[in-house]
């Protein structure tokens, strides 16, 4: 039997364009990077324990906050092994470039701000030398010890110029809003080194840093997730009011999981409030808005849904997200957005806007190896 | 073109307003420095009565922290919101594009002292 070698239409492999994720979480155990702290802190973790906050709430999925089904096969934590992730995430969802977020932050939620630089360091090895360096898909973050700027600006400037070291990182939890001149040192060291300064939820309440909203601490969960907003929106106010922006033109700025459609009526309040009130704040020179534009970031996950596509399209459109948005899965956590299925159909200019080309721009990450993408 | 008489230029001294009604149309007459504008006392935001807000200076900075005080005078702070209007020109300063009308405004004087010469708004 003769077999043809010409392909019906529907057998032609379709390509599919990679993407870059901007918010994976590999685990920072602490046991994992134990050995990457200096002795005095080791053996004080074997006298007396690790002396970190840990979280007032629940989670969501199971492992404390992650798929079901990201238990690599080892029975390891979610996140923990790098095999299990490609095969399971990275492979077959085409991701050209992912951004490494950690998954612990609680050292910058201790007063003690030595232990939390050494802690910081020892994340960023761990990170660069087992994650970053084994695969050249993953880029890392810059842990720092946020809650001393002088010593922050010290872990920047050691590992801030390694080429896949592609930001600098904070908990949205923090003792003073982030646009507070306490901070300006870190932002001098970003824009030293091009990196953005990405504000990740967490920590809110926790140790050192102020309760979990300005009305004091929330009870549950699901209530802590609905009023993350409330801490980001105040950082976003704070950087724009104490004039970061207008001292540090270059600095780009990441809000991290706290929510995207919100900012859209926040905007709005601020440049009309902006018209009536220049004069108070004469450093802002331009309306909130403008800033948003030019120095903000946000990321797509958790991405609300709207009651309908067409409300979908202009919400995008008030927070500007063909120029602001960039696609987050933050594997493995239990809220997890899907490349293919959180966002509806999209069109493909915007898709490829915020699957490529605002964190391609943002990170300074090169266009696709090949162009046409992946094999689907 | 129709010339309203505001009153004497003594009415009106250096850094003062006067308020009139011309044609039904309510107007401040500001004297900046010695010269007058006319604005229409009505903001284009609300619909405020613009002119009866407070007379100051443009409020610019270096950076927080820092303020400067410039063009004198010059600007025109709605009493409702604060929107800030040039008065020399009636432009909204941070959105120009909104504005409250400006209207010409010349001094007659015949034999007479400074003091005595007449102001006039023209509609």
């Amino acid at each position: 039997m003769e077999v043809t070698e010409s392909k019906k239409p529907e057998e032609i492999v379709k390509k599919k364009r990679t993407i870059i994720d901007s918010d994976i979480h590999n685990y920072t155990s602490l046991d994992e990077i134990k050995k990457y702290l200096p002795r005095v802190y080791r053996e004080q973790i074997d006298l007396w324990g690790w002396r970190l906050p840990g979280s007032l709430y629940l989670n969501g999925g199971t492992n404390v906050g992650q798929r079901a089904d990201s238990i690599p096969p080892d029975g390891g934590f979610p996140g923990s092994d790098l095999d299990f992730m490609r095969m399971q995430y990275l492979d077959p969802s085409h991701v050209e470039y992912g951004i490494l977020t950690g998954s612990d932050y609680s050292c910058q939620a201790t007063p003690d701000i030595d232990y939390a630089a050494a802690l910081s360091s020892a994340i960023n090895d761990y990170t660069l030398e087992q994650w970053v360096n084994k695969d050249h898909r993953l880029k890392g973050s810059i842990i720092i010890p946020k809650q001393d700027p002088r010593l922050s600006v010290q872990e920047i400037h050691r590992v801030g110029s390694h080429p896949d070291m592609v930001q600098v990182i904070v908990a949205s939890g923090a003792e003073k809003p982030y646009g507070n001149r306490f901070y300006h040192p870190i932002y001098e060291a970003c824009v030293e080194h091009n990196l953005p300064f990405t504000i990740h939820v967490l920590m809110e309440g926790v140790g050192i840093n102020p309760p979990t909203t300005g009305a004091g601490y929330v009870s549950y969960y699901p209530e802590y997730r609905a009023t993350r907003p409330q801490v980001m929106a105040a950082h976003l106010a704070s950087l724009i009011y104490e004039g970061v922006f207008e001292k540090f033109p270059t600095l780009q700025v990441v809000l991290q999981e706290a929510g995207v459609f919100w900012m859209a009526p926040y905007l709005w309040k601020m440049d009309e409030d902006w018209k009536s009130l220049r004069f108070q704040t004469p450093w802002v020179k331009k309306k909130p808005s403008e800033y948003f534009r030019s120095n903000i970031k946000v990321s797509s996950q958790p991405l609300e849904k709207t009651p309908n596509p067409e409300m979908f399209r202009q919400m995008m459109k008030a927070v500007y997200a063909d120029e602001t948005l960039l696609y987050c899965s933050d594997y493995p956590h239990w809220d997890f957005d899907s490349p293919v299925m959180a966002f509806p159909k999209l069109e493909d200019e915007l898709w490829e806007r915020i699957f490529y080309q605002n964190a391609a721009e943002l990170y300074g990450l090169p266009a696709r190896k090949d162009p046409t993408g992946g094999i689907d | 073109m129709t010339s309203f008489f505001v009153g004497k230029a003594s009415e009106i001294p250096e850094g003062e307003k006067k308020i009139v009604v011309a044609n039904g149309r309510s107007i401040g007459v500001y004297n900046i420095e010695g010269q007058f504008f006319a604005i229409r006392n009505t903001c284009p935001h609300q619909g405020a009565a613009l002119c009866t807000g407070i007379t100051t200076a443009f409020i610019n900075s270096s950076g927080p922290g820092n303020f400067v005080h410039e063009r004198e005078g010059e600007i025109v702070r709605c009493p409702w919101h604060q929107w800030e209007f040039d008065i020399k020109t009636g432009h909204m300063i941070v959105d120009p594009k909104k504005r409250t009308k400006s209207y010409d405004v010349t001094v007659e004087r015949f034999d007479v002292s400074v003091e005595e010469s007449e102001i006039y708004v023209h509609l």
